[in-house]
């Protein structure tokens, strides 16, 4: 699988080629039964999922912690092109997918939310398709979003390499 | 979703804003290499001194960066925590994702398995 991300601040995106035709990846996208196996991190599993896939229509994500914490994540659908694009605003929620503040989940007021996140399907040819995830952070201005469009997404590989020593040595 | 993030108390836009300029984020990557007087960090660029402590303060604004007076020097370096949260709001988000990708392609070779038994083509 073609695997590619880059981050610049405020806007991080990630790529990946899939071995199966865009109508199929639609479905395991827009279909909770589906997304209800593929959401979340390795070990994490994903008990509850709504999907009303119609502009202006909720969803609700879940996900489980190993240790049995359960996080909800919502969002509102602000444009859907089926097969091709679905552009939504994401949010914390709680179980009933109402909106909730960060804090709600414990996470500091920091914590950024109301992101809006896209998703692009590409036809990719010999039954392949490749999905583009694009999350914009609302409040970085245009300014921080062009000036950083180089070069962020590799300083953060480098600095991640170099946090572990830094903290040894502080 | 930063299932992560509870470590994070940091507002991390300051910090995003600081790095958004180029000559900024070669100055931090100079310094993961160790400490450095302002002398050091104005050599690699064709910029005045004065606007070299113009972009440490900044950085040093956004707590990416300590500044120390070492007799006639000043002396910058790295503030560990702030970099952490910053590497991990990023980590987070991309392991988030890549793991789901990677599960979403276990289901979607399921799901074509599925199809391929139930005798439907798969549509295109």
């Amino acid at each position: 699988m073609a695997k590619q991300a880059t981050s610049e601040a405020g806007v991080q995106t990630f790529s990946r080629i899939f071995d199966a035709p865009r109508a199929l990846v639609w479905k395991a996208w827009t279909t909770p039964e589906y997304v209800m196996k593929w959401w979340g991190p390795k070990g994490f599993t994903s008990p509850v999922c709504r999907i009303d896939l119609r502009v202006g229509g909720r969803f609700t994500y879940s996900m489980r912690t190993p240790d049995g914490q359960v996080f909800y994540n919502g969002g509102e659908f602000r444009t859907i092109v089926p097969l091709e694009k679905i552009v939504w605003l994401w949010y914390f929620a709680d179980a009933d997918g109402n909106r909730v503040s960060p804090a709600h989940h414990g996470f500091p007021d920091e914590v950024r939310e109301g992101n809006l996140d896209e998703i692009l399907f590409e036809d990719y040819g010999d039954g392949q398709t490749k999905l583009t995830f694009t999350r914009n952070d609302p409040t970085a201005t245009p300014e921080e979003q062009k000036g950083a469009a180089a070069g962020f997404g590799e300083i953060l590989d480098k600095l991640a390499e170099v946090v572990a020593e830094l903290i040894r040595s502080a | 979703m930063h299932y992560r993030m509870v470590v994070n108390k940091l507002s991390l836009s300051s910090t995003f804003a600081a790095l958004a300029d180029p000559t900024r984020r070669a100055m931090v990557m100079k310094l993961t290499r160790g400490p450095a007087s302002i002398h050091d960090l104005t050599e690699p660029f064709s910029l005045s001194q004065q606007m070299i402590s113009k972009h440490v303060a900044c950085l040093v604004r956004a707590r990416l960066v300590i500044k120390q007076r070492r007799g006639r020097e000043s002396i910058c370096t790295l503030r560990p925590t702030t970099i952490k949260a910053v590497a991990d709001w990023a980590l987070d988000f991309r392991r988030l994702w890549e793991e789901s990708f990677d599960k979403l392609d276990s289901v979607l070779q399921e799901m074509k398995h599925e199809e391929t038994k139930h005798g439907k083509a798969s549509d295109k």
